[in-house]
């Protein structure tokens, strides 16, 4: 071996090892931000441990310097303590907790001990020391970058040369890389035990009624001028006057991963960027990131060639550097995106110069949407981008993502140009945030003013320049210094006083412009409407049957609500299906009409399901054979691949009577023939003209001749498997499957080209009142099993296919395969949520019920296909069905009621409008409470409100108080707001406000409470308060 | 036992709409079935505490709903997650036919360090229903090709083979927690220089 390939074998190994360094570093640092903590024994603490070990390890000189103990890191570490504080600490915690463990000969951290379980502090251990010890302690401790430092800055007394550690580049991006997880705070995170012993819902809100008495009323609160302050504001600039190469060292490294300076928000490599000032004349790829730092939003792109590093000779990286993009957010005052389907999009951002950066071109995949929604995202809480990313005028042409990019505007159909404008209500308040830093910094580490004012001085707000001190101050004595600090006190409480003014004042015009379309200008009185519609305001309201007054009806629901017993009458109206102004005649036209309309649209969908059900017994039918075929040729025992054989032979009946494993199929089996027989008899009857009756009886001698056949061959092959079990089952299993997917195929064609000849006897019935179900059940069983027989036959490769008729039919039409899968599969669904829905409710006990649901659903599906079936249909269709008991009824209001709801279901874009909306609200009506779900793991995408605005809070109630909530819902449209729902999770919110604080709960929390909470909340008080948070934004409005 | 530390098991089910999700979780944690419960929106979760190899855990199991739609929130709960479980029921073809998808759909969402040896565990669930259409050795045989996964069949109407399926679930769950421990032990005390050119990738850890 050259020494050449020595080196470089040398060199790959430990780019290995730093790679593996960075690879787990990376995912403690996303754990930090993904998961609400990082545990102590998470897996990827012991393997970044494990990893800075591998790098430790290399090249130790253990020989040279006596360490013989088994893990020589640990006895490395010992030996550094006396010229190293850090290593001095965490020294002697190991031996403390080795003293502790009796087991412990010597200290070995890195023998095989599988189970880390790490106590914090010098509770005795119960189980054995976890591995790499002293690593993990130092890690928790925050002292590992440092120990590194140390070793890397001594590492010729107890390092090879060729060693890791002993290495310029390598031993800088150790330490660096480390900075990240030990500015992590493993103590502060949330303790499991707290939260496994927290208190059920009802439980926190009796303590709650226990401790206060009443709640703390919601109220507009004013912008709290909160600044989130920087943790650890310098700690890190001792590291300032490293060689230039370790200062790119470093910075690269931390646009990897996010440390205690900052966070990162998005990244993405293989970004093409053309550098300015470059001769190049093709972008190049890089690695794009946005980093939220204490002063900022901060854009970074860096090229691919400093990305994957340290191979190219210094000059050429050099250049990079000068490539390499580094743009602060506040800087930036409008962004242009420029999507085309070719590429994955363009964004340009333009300075508040004017002046434009480069071009950023995304690969594909949607990175540019997600790097905008980052950028959105960590604009919160000052800051926005206008127009907002999810804006309510979104339009529907972008419904293919999932959470679409709304255009500027709906119209601009064409154009995919969208330029927003980034919105700082308080790039104010970061001044101010700066010169807090300033002050901390001068009071305790007057060494770092400069460092501090640098960054500072970048700051483009216009009234930065009477705070610009650092043009005075570097070479100033100490006095100076306390003299501008004292200065820029002074301006510090001016100016605040100022900013919080202006701040109010642009507070106002957000809420102004961005929640003005939230409710309804004109304010309607609620002066003796709070009991609502009762049956003798009724009587006043409808004269002869004609309701005109409109505008009272909807006050008065929506401040009173509707009376039980009207409720079926006067739905209908704040649905839209009865118009105000019409006459008792006019509407029982409307119902005649309607009812005819519903069930001829349900003769139409009834004979598709027809074809859908015996699609689905051939499916069965299908499974079934095969799973007695690979039983057939299954593993298991001989005994049992007999009578598994034997349940392949259909015919014949005996076999019923057999126990054993494989009942179940059995006797599936062996049903079904006879079934089929009856019901083919009756089909024929019933539905064939003449001849149809001979040729049924051919087919059904062909499938039994057939089925000998099968007989025989199965006989056979039964034969062969006990013969010769091992070398056989192999070849048989593919005979099998290769004839059902000739049974398969066949069957496709057969159903393509299913015709209908004319319309069914059966549906004429229809119109009569209720044999509709016991009749088509009929249609169905026979039409099932003859096509069962079909198959059957078709399975063993008859010839006589073109004989089977369809059964199913209606207008005369051919239907396309693709309308029969889509139907059955809503079909499918349909039936699994009616099974599912509110069956504890007195309503939905009854089957007859049931079936109305499922008709009404049904026929909605068929009308609209387009949309489908959803999750929650059900339910919004249920409280309908109750109040009205009428199929057709209610299928009308449920049409109407679903131009609104099916904007919230998947394909629409309602839902994320919502949670956009609620984060304005939240923000401006109670911050507190936002700042909340910000800090706890920010659950500000609302998600847990994701049932309510679904079903318009079905499931958070129970059937009355629905009933009262819908219409109130209904009616807030012409009264106060269209987005009413909106007041009403805020009205949720606010209810358990002090709850939700005082306990400081995260998202699992919240959704733990609200689930728990469903269907005990006392309505009344919530629609009150969701009518007066209406009011209070009215007002906030109105007032300008 | 009280000095013991706790740890947390977020595990998530999924699949098909109707296959017994809801009702598995329920019949494990709180030990009984009910034909009353609803279709599920969005998502919930339960807790329950057990003892696994000596060691109290507690197990956040996670419940979604079933229709793929509602899948774009998927992230926000997937995340984090030790073990999924994927179910199916062994009466209808078409949920065993979508586990692969649940199966891709939960790697992409919730984007574990390592997809390969992400722990799963698949559920045949309702036995007790008949007739059967998949049988246990073609289940097997998926979890087979997908890295042998565990199999369990079950009926959360019955409660036949819950409680032994979510036991290892944890099982599964808490071995991902710790599995990473293992994987240093590769790297040699001293440089081989043999064995590190071929295992050595260029891997650019920022790639996202
Ligand atoms: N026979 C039987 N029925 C079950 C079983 N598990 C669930 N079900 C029923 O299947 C339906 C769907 O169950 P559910 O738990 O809501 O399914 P999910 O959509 O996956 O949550 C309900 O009607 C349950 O009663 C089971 O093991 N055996
Ligand atoms: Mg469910």
């Amino acid at each position: 071996m050259s020494l050449g390939k020595m080196s470089q074998n040398e060199k790959d190994f430990k780019e290995r090892l730093i790679t593996t360094v960075k690879k787990e570093v990376k995912q403690v640092m996303e754990e930090s931000v993904t998961r609400k903590f990082v545990h102590e024994e998470s897996g990827s603490v012991t393997s970044l441990c494990g990893a800075v070990e591998a790098c430790l390890s290399q090249g130790l000189r253990r020989r040279a310097l006596g360490l013989f103990k088994t893990s020589s890191t640990t006895a490395l570490l010992h030996k550094i303590a006396k010229h190293s504080p850090e290593a001095a600490i965490i020294s002697k915690k190991v031996e403390e907790l080795e003293n502790l463990d009796p087991n412990r000969r010597s200290s070995s951290s890195s023998d095989s001990v599988t189970k880390p379980t790490l106590k914090k502090s010098a509770s005795v251990p119960a189980n054995p020391l976890p591995k790499y010890l002293w690593i993990r302690l130092a890690l928790f401790e925050k002292q590992l970058a440092k120990i590194i430092d140390f070793l890397v800055s001594n590492a010729t007394k107890y390092y090879d040369k060729d060693a890791l550690v002993a290495d310029a580049e390598y031993g800088t991006i150790l330490s660096s890389l480390l900075m990240g997880p030990c500015a992590l705070d493993y103590t502060r995170m949330k303790n499991h035990d707290h939260f496994w012993t927290d208190p059920p819902a009802d439980e926190l809100v009796q303590r709650h009624r226990i401790s206060s008495g009443h709640s703390t009323p919601p109220s507009v609160r004013r912008p709290i001028l909160n600044f989130r302050r920087s943790l650890n504001t310098s700690s890190e600039d001792s590291h300032t006057n490293r060689s230039s190469t370790q200062q790119i060292a470093k910075d690269y490294v931390e646009t990897l991963h996010q440390n205690s300076k900052a966070t990162l928000l998005f990244g993405k490599n293989n970004v093409l960027v053309l550098p300015v000032n470059s001769d190049l004349s093709k972008p190049i790829p890089g690695y794009l990131s946005l980093h939220q730092m204490p002063q900022g939003l901060a854009i970074k792109w860096t090229p691919n060639q400093l990305m994957n590093g340290f191979v190219d000779d210094s000059q050429d990286k050099s250049i990079f550097w000068e490539y390499a993009l580094n743009v602060r957010l506040d800087d930036i005052v409008y962004v242009h995106c420029h999507q085309d389907s070719e590429t994955g999009g363009t964004v340009i951002l333009v300075g508040q110069d004017g002046v434009q950066r480069p071009p950023i071109h995304f690969p594909k995949g949607g990175h540019m949407l997600a790097f905008l929604s980052c950028i959105e995202t960590g604009l919160l809480p000052h800051g926005r981008l206008d127009p907002p990313l999810w804006s309510q005028r979104s339009g529907k042409n972008h419904t293919k993502r999932r959470r679409p990019l709304p255009a500027l505007t709906e119209t601009e159909e064409t154009s995919k140009d969208y330029v927003f404008r980034i919105i700082d209500n308080t790039c104010n308040h970061k001044d101010i945030l700066k010169r807090n830093e300033l002050m901390d910094t001068h009071a305790s580490l007057p060494t770092k003013v400069r460092v501090q004012l640098g960054s500072t001085s970048t700051s483009s707000d216009s009234s930065t320049k009477s705070f610009s001190l650092d043009q005075n101050i570097p070479d100033s004595p100490p006095s100076v210094v306390v003299q501008a600090v004292c200065d820029s006190m002074k301006r510090q409480i001016i100016s605040r006083a100022f900013y919080g003014w202006l701040a109010y004042c642009r507070h106002l015009s957000t809420v102004r412009t961005h929640l003005s379309g939230l409710v309804n200008t004109k304010i309607v009185n609620g002066v003796g409407a709070s009991d609502g519609i009762t049956l003798e305001k009724w009587s006043e309201l409808c004269l002869n049957g004609v309701v005109s007054d409109y505008a009272e009806v909807y006050r008065l629901t929506y401040f009173g609500g509707i009376t039980e017993a009207l409720r079926h009458e006067i739905w209908p109206y704040l649905l839209g299906h009865y118009k105000f102004g019409s006459t008792l005649e006019q509407r029982n036209e409307l119902s005649d009409e309607t009812r005819q309309a519903y069930e001829n649209t349900m003769s139409e969908w009834l004979a598709v399901e027809a074809i859908v059900k015996q699609r689905d017994k051939e499916n069965q039918a299908h499974a079934i054979a095969k799973l007695s075929s690979e039983s057939m040729s299954g593993e298991q025992v001989p005994p049992q691949i007999h009578e598994e054989l034997c349940n392949e032979v259909f015919e014949d009946d005996s076999i019923t009577d057999n126990e054993g494993d494989s009942l179940e199929e059995k006797e599936t089996s062996a049903k079904r023939p006879k079934h089929t027989k009856q019901n083919t008899i009756k089909y024929v009857d019933d539905e064939e003209d003449s001849g149809g009756e001979q040729q049924a009886e051919e087919r059904e001698k062909q499938a039994n001749e057939e089925n000998d056949g099968k007989n025989v061959q199965n006989e056979g092959a039964l034969k062969n498997t006990e013969n010769d079990l091992t070398t056989d089952k192999e070849d048989l299993e593919v005979a099998k499957e290769d004839s059902y997917i000739n049974v398969n195929e066949e069957l496709k064609d057969f159903i393509h080209n299913v015709i209908v000849i004319n319309a069914s006897v059966d549906i004429c019935s229809l119109s009569n009142d209720n044999p509709r179900m016991t009749n088509l059940d009929a249609v169905t069983e026979e039409n099932n099993s003859s096509l069962d027989t079909c198959i059957e036959t078709h399975g063993l490769a008859s010839p006589a296919r073109s004989n089977c008729v369809s059964p199913a039919s209606s207008n005369g039409g051919v239907y396309s395969q693709e309308l029969l899968e889509t139907f059955g599969l809503n079909l499918h669904r349909i039936e699994k949520d009616v099974q599912r829905c509110d069956r504890n409710y007195w309503y939905f006990m009854e089957k007859e019920n049931l079936d109305k649901l499922r008709n009404v659903m049904c026929t909605y599906v068929w009308e609209h296909l387009d949309i489908g079936y959803m999750q929650g249909m059900c339910d919004l269709v249920a409280p309908l069905l109750v109040i009205f008991n009428d199929e057709s009824l209610t299928y009308a209001c449920f049409c109407h009621l679903m131009e609104r709801m099916v904007e919230n279901f998947p394909n629409g874009n309602a839902m994320d409008c919502h949670f956009a909306n609620m984060r304005s609200l939240i923000q401006i009506l109670d911050s507190e409470m936002y700042e909340l779900m910000h800090a706890h793991g920010d659950y500000t995408h609302f998600y847990f409100c994701y049932r309510w605005f679904l079903l318009d809070f079905k499931r958070e109630l129970m059937y009355p108080d629905v009933n009262a909530t819908w219409e109130v819902i209904w009616a807030a449209q012409q009264v106060a707001s269209s987005h009413f729902v909106l007041f009403l999770a805020l009205a949720l919110l606010e209810t358990y406000r002090d709850i939700i604080l005082s306990n400081g709960m995260d998202f699992t929390d919240i959704i733990k409470f609200f689930n728990e909470m469903a269907e005990r909340h006392n309505v009344q008080s919530v629609l009150k308060l969701a009518r007066e948070l209406v009011l209070q934004l009215q007002i906030l409005i109105e007032n300008k | 036992m009280a000095s013991r530390k706790k740890t947390l098991l977020k595990v998530i089910i999924l699949g098909d709409s109707s296959v017994g999700k809801t009702s598995l979780m329920n019949q494990y944690v709180n030990r009984k079935f009910s034909n009353q419960y609803k279709a599920t929106i969005g998502a919930d979760f339960l807790t329950k505490e057990l003892t696994v190899d000596d060691r109290t855990v507690t197990m956040q199991i996670w419940d979604t709903a079933g229709q793929e739609r509602f899948q774009s929130l998927g992230v926000a709960f997937y995340r984090g997650a030790d073990c999924c479980v994927l179910v199916f029921d062994v009466t209808a073809p078409n949920t065993f036919k979508s586990l692969d998808s649940w199966r891709d759909e939960f790697l992409i969402q919730a984007s574990p360090r390592e997809p390969e040896n992400f722990p799963f565990v698949l559920l045949g669930n309702k036995v007790d229903l008949e007739p059967r259409a998949i049988s246990a050795k073609r289940a097997q045989q998926w979890c087979q090709s997908k890295n042998n996964i565990p199999y369990f069949e079950t009926s959360a109407k019955e409660g036949l083979n819950v409680e032994q399926a979510f036991l290892a679930i944890a099982k599964n769950a808490l071995a991902q927690q710790n599995s990473t421990v293992d994987l240093y032990n590769e790297f040699p005390d001293q440089i081989k220089l043999t064995n590190t050119q071929k295992t050595s990738n260029n891997g650019d850890s920022c790639a996202c």
